[in-house]
């Protein structure tokens, strides 16, 4: 059905509230202004903040655009006299008991009292009594800490945990103007997506003890990525500053993560700058010690090995353990590899935890998908062959197999003529491995990652690791080339590898790094 | 209590009489067969339209017609279909239901089986607030001996029809007088009214479709039942017709209930039933119909007590409860009770009837210490301008209302107190 | 366990009368208390149990009405009514004579934990002002000695 906001027509479906059908559309606060705090789009309908009344054609009253049905040639005005004092008033009345310490409040600068109050808010107070005093500092739960002041009593929170992740740990006690969010005794905010309720939370009555007075928000660029805590591969934006990631928030894909994030994916965004990232290429020497080298004389090394394993063993004992971490382009690369080289011996090992109905997953990888996608198969095929004597070059992703399911891979790995290692972080792993390459996390590099659904979404360099540092697929290049594949001539260009991949591969048809869009695609045949 | 009005009709004649509030003394005096009448003789259509033709309207404060009311339940039986009966009676200066509950309550249950038959209701909930205990005690021993007697459970009067009641009692939250605060309480939750869409008759009680009426609105029922609409349109204005109960409080010589005509004039109430003010005083103002309602001045107390001619004067009929404020009072200590209760009560949802009874508050109480300033007068009307019209339920405008009454026909008391720094009225009761 | 085995029936017969367990939430909490004295957050689990629902949802309803408890209180509850009607007729007076009679504020209870004093709002007895309510019993058209005599007699 068609309405009419501000004299320019909508296409909208029925069935919608005025703000529902805006959002639908993509126009809501995106060329559609109307203020409002209760109502998210994610959650139920509230009606209670009154920030959102909007004049409909032939309807007396305001109507709040958050709960009235779009009606077919319904007229709506947003921006008219009456609309805007009723904003004015609603204004008022929230900043009444509002602490005025913007200065000191972590929310500056992405709180939406301070947004709306700079647009609709008058210049002066009118009100003499002092502001409502009340609780500072409440300790929530593990993760969240509250201002009663600063609350304006929208009731996100409370709705959030009460139908997303169904916890309900949150309450408005009391009524009326002594009315406050609590906790039930001994019932702290403590569930797997309790960092939400700060995102919601329109003032800075929510905080994260994480992030809580580390940086100014201002000071952070948003860069778009995906979080790789597990095969979900919701969308966020990295807070990014000093070359330093401060945060993940989510980034809406109503398709991945709708609005949320998992708190330990959440938190993932630590492993970035991580105290123990791997920081420098290494060779094992004559006594089994790992000796820093330069990360070119790593690669040869790598080669070196490898070549002595080909004319010795064969080309077949060269074997490729890949990482559900690492981006499509850079397992693409690895394909490649092989097959120049000549071997199929190759598999993927990935970790497994818990998961749940909403977001988490089970295999705590982003790229799992993409490796089954580029046809490795699980880890125990290739483990149980290097055991039996198989393989005796073995190219290592990441440490993912050193996790329950391949416990035994243990003496398979180290039974191996050469071991290469190409990892983010430690482990030990790199006590046998003989040669070990740094490599980028995913925030640290171009490329894509395919969902545990077929969505390929897509990565790209939000900072530069303070070291020297390859991607895996880069890594693998470089080795090629040292070993003189056929295929590796250029020099390596994530780019060209991601278009050689859309063409070759059917499923990533069409999703090369620069055709996905913002919000991912499905691998051809996934569905969406 | 009084045992009945000190002037009574249809509603209250045997009010006085303790065993009208047992079945047999009810059935004595006629009880209980409008009920059969209309369940043995008229289709459930046949009474709505009955009920239309009257003209009965909602006595609870709205005065919504209760025809009309009924009329929006949806016809089809595919899901259960519930009446509640709103005795949350707790309107300040309303006390007639307390009345109807304890010395008439089959009056209400026969007006509710009614109800029930034109509405296709299987279930009534009487919601009775939780500070009438012992009301809820006689209305429920009513019940069990409509259930003992066969007029209620799954066989009314042997016609086939079934109906239940069931009493709730409340906790102590005017907030749930209002229909859909009232129904979430009932649902155990907190007394918050809910937005709309959607409405009760779609969406009411657990989800069901769903009719509020009032106590007395279904004690009128059986009566129109039993005697036709022209009989009951000889009661009252032909906008308002019918009697209700007026409670008159306040500063008066006979403070207590009267069953008259809507229409009756105010100054009739005041001066004739309740006998004018105390010995020395004179009436200053008097508010019509409960606390929501603005005061009026006692120059203008010659208007008939119904909604058409009340509205003209900026007031409403409301619940009926006529406070009179004398000569001794100050207004300003009026508007610091008024907005202190209204403050209590806000449920605290919607922005502005939370924040906005707080700030109304405090800024009368400012005033009454001698600490305000003209522009508090001012900031008072805005604040009411912002709180009107803009929430879920009336209950803002309901505090809203009662200070823009003041300070339309009072305001000289608000100018004192900010001019001179102190009440004008030594006499006023303290606060 | 702190509801009884009498009261688990009685709030089971409520549960019995409604559409869905929750609507008999309120007459629990009225049946809890008669034998409680006020809701703690153990009894507040223990009905979240019973209703299928979080403890948090009982004590938002304890919260939001003036009848219910999230604290102890004495063994009787005496309530003024100090609305306008019963005000414009010495209300507040009263009540001033009993806070100092008992010796507490208004919202205190006596240190012997015999009673606690409160004001309410509207009663529904207006026209019998001033007026005060010991639990279920309203007492109307009260005089000072009257009603001190009456605060007297509660055990």
């Amino acid at each position: 059905m068609k309405i009419s906001v501000d004299g320019v027509e909508y296409e909208v479906a029925e069935g919608r509230t005025i703000l529902q059908a805006l959002d639908d559309v993509g126009v809501l606060m995106n060329g559609v202004d109307i203020p409002h705090y209760c109502w998210h789009p994610k959650l139920s309908i509230d009606g209670s903040c009154r920030l959102c009344q909007v004049e409909v054609e032939g309807v007396p009253k305001l109507q709040i655009a958050c709960n009235t049905p779009v009606a077919e040639g319904m007229k709506i005005h947003t921006q008219s006299e009456r609309v805007q004092s009723a904003r004015e008033g609603v204004m008022e009345l929230l900043l009444l008991n509002h602490p005025l310490d913007c200065p000191i409040c972590d929310q500056a600068g992405e709180c939406k009292l301070q947004d709306y109050a700079f647009e609709y808010g008058q210049q002066h107070a009118r009100t003499q009594e002092p502001r409502r005093a009340a609780k500072k500092r409440v300790d929530l739960g593990p993760t969240i800490v509250f201002d009663q002041e600063r609350c304006i009593l929208c009731r996100r929170c409370v709705r959030f945990c009460r139908e997303v992740p169904g916890t309900g740990e949150l309450s408005v006690f009391s009524r009326g103007d002594r009315s406050v969010i609590e906790t039930f005794p001994g019932q702290p905010l403590a569930n797997d997506y309790s960092m939400n309720v700060a995102d919601i939370c329109p003032v800075g009555a929510l905080t994260t003890k994480d992030f809580r007075f580390k940086i100014r928000v201002w000071f952070l660029e948003d860069v778009p990525g995906v979080c790789t805590g597990c095969a979900n591969g919701c969308n966020v934006y990295l807070g990014v500053a000093n070359n330093r990631v401060y945060r993940y928030v989510p980034r809406r894909n109503d398709a991945v993560n709708q609005t949320w994030l998992c708190d330990p994916g959440r938190l993932s965004y630590k492993r970035i700058g991580a105290d123990d990232r791997i920081d420098h290429a290494a060779l094992q020497n004559a006594d089994g010690i790992p000796v820093a080298v330069p990360l070119e004389e790593a690669i040869a090394a790598a080669a070196e090995r490898i070549r002595n394993v080909v004319a010795t063993k064969g080309a077949g004992a060269v074997g490729l353990l890949v990482s559900p971490h690492a981006t499509n382009e850079d397992l693409f690369v690895a394909r490649r590899f092989l097959d120049a080289i000549g071997s199929t011996q190759a598999g993927f090992a990935v970790v497994r935890g818990r998961g749940d109905d909403l977001l988490i997953k089970e295999e705590k990888a982003p790229n799992a998908s993409g490796a089954r996608a580029l046809g490795f198969e699980d880890a125990a095929g290739l483990l149980s062959r290097t055991r039996g004597g198989a393989v005796e070059a073995l190219v290592v992703m990441g440490h993912d197999v050193l996790a329950a399911p391949y416990a035994e891979s243990r003496d398979a790995l180290e039974r191996v003529d050469t071991l290469v290692l190409l990892d983010t972080h430690r482990s030990p792993l790199e006590s046998i491995a003989h040669v070990v390459v740094p490599v980028r996390h995913a925030a640290e590099k171009e490329g894509t990652l395919t969902n545990f659904a077929g969505r390929v979404q897509r990565v790209q360099p939000a900072v530069e690791p303070p070291f020297e540092a390859l991607s895996e697929g880069e890594a693998l290049w470089q080795i090629a080339q040292a070993l003189g594949l056929p295929g590796f001539d250029d020099p390596y260009d994530v780019r060209a590898v991601s278009k050689a991949l859309a063409q070759s591969v059917p499923a990533f048809a069409g999703l090369d790094l620069d055709s996905v869009p913002p919000d991912g695609a499905p691998l051809a045949g996934a569905g969406d | 209590m009084q045992k009945a009005p000190f002037v009574t009709s249809y509603l209250t004649e045997h009010a006085g009489d303790d065993a009208f509030a047992t079945l047999a003394g009810y059935r004595a005096r006629g009880g209980w067969e409008a009920a059969r009448k209309a369940l043995t003789q008229m289709s459930p259509d046949d009474v709505v339209n009955l009920v239309k033709d009257a003209g009965l309207q909602g006595r609870g404060g709205a005065g919504f017609g209760t025809g009309m009311k009924w009329s929006f339940m949806p016809k089809a039986a595919d899901k259960p279909k519930y009446l509640v009966c709103n005795a949350d009676e707790s309107e300040p200066g309303s006390f007639k239901d307390r009345l109807l509950l304890e010395r008439a309550p089959h009056q209400m249950l026969e007006g509710i089986v009614i109800g029930a038959w034109a509405t296709g209701a299987s279930k009534t909930f009487v919601y009775v607030r939780g500070e009438y205990a012992q009301p809820a005690d006689v209305l429920q021993r009513a019940i069990d001996e409509c259930y003992a007697e066969g007029l209620l459970g799954s066989d009314v009067m042997g016609t086939g029809f079934a109906h239940d009641v069931v009493v709730t009692r409340g906790a102590g939250a005017y907030i749930c007088g209002e229909e859909t605060g009232l129904l979430e309480s009932l649902e155990g939750k907190k007394g918050q009214p809910r937005k709309k869409p959607p409405f009760p008759a779609q969406y009411g009680a657990f989800g069901m479709p769903t009719t509020v009426n009032n106590v007395e609105t279904f004690s009128h029922v059986p009566h129109i039942v039993k005697n036709g609409p022209a009989w009951f349109k000889g009661f009252g204005t032909e906008k308002s017709p019918g009697t209700t109960i007026f409670g008159v409080s306040g500063l008066v010589q006979r403070p207590g209930l009267y069953e008259l005509p809507l229409g009756t004039r105010l100054d009739e109430i005041v001066f004739q039933h309740a006998g004018g003010p105390l010995p020395g005083r004179k009436v200053r103002g008097v508010i019509p119909g409960g606390m929501s309602m603005p005061i009026l001045p006692v120059s203008q107390l010659d208007v008939p007590m119904a909604n058409e001619f009340l509205r003209e004067r900026k007031t409403m009929l409301g619940t009926g409860g006529v406070m009179v404020i004398d000569d001794s009072v100050c207004m300003v200590r009026v508007a610091c009770v008024v907005t202190y209760f209204f403050r209590d009560e806000s449920c605290g949802q919607c922005t502005q009837c939370r924040e906005g009874t707080g700030w109304l508050h405090k800024i009368v109480q400012r005033i009454e210490r001698g600490a305000g300033s003209r522009e508090d007068i001012d900031i008072l009307l805005d604040v009411c301008g912002k709180m009107e019209g803009q929430t879920i339920c009336a209950f803002a405008d309901a505090a809203a209302w009662p200070v823009q009454g003041l300070l339309r026909h009072f305001r000289e008391d608000f100018e004192a107190h900010v001019e001179h720094g102190k009440c004008p009225f030594p006499q006023s009761f303290e606060l | 366990m702190v509801i009884s085995a009498e009261t688990r029936a009685a709030i089971d017969a409520e549960i019995a009368k409604y559409p869905k367990r929750r609507g008999a939430l309120l007459p629990a909490l009225h049946l809890v208390q008669k034998q409680t004295g006020w809701i703690s957050p153990e009894t507040a689990q223990e009905l979240a149990a019973i209703f299928e629902i979080h403890p948090i949802e009982v004590m938002e309803v304890v919260t939001f009405y003036n009848m219910f408890y999230d604290r102890p209180q004495g063994r009787h509850h005496v309530y003024v009514c100090t609305n306008l009607p019963c005000s414009l007729r010495g209300a507040r007076d009263l009540l001033k004579e009993i806070e100092q009679h008992l010796g507490i504020e208004s919202g205190e209870t006596t240190p012997d934990g015999r009673i606690t004093l409160g004001h309410e709002e509207c009663l529904g007895a207006c026209a019998w002002a001033p007026m005060l309510r010991i639990g279920a019993q309203y007492h109307e058209n009260l005089d000072v000695e009257t009603a001190k005599r009456l605060l007297d007699e509660l055990k």
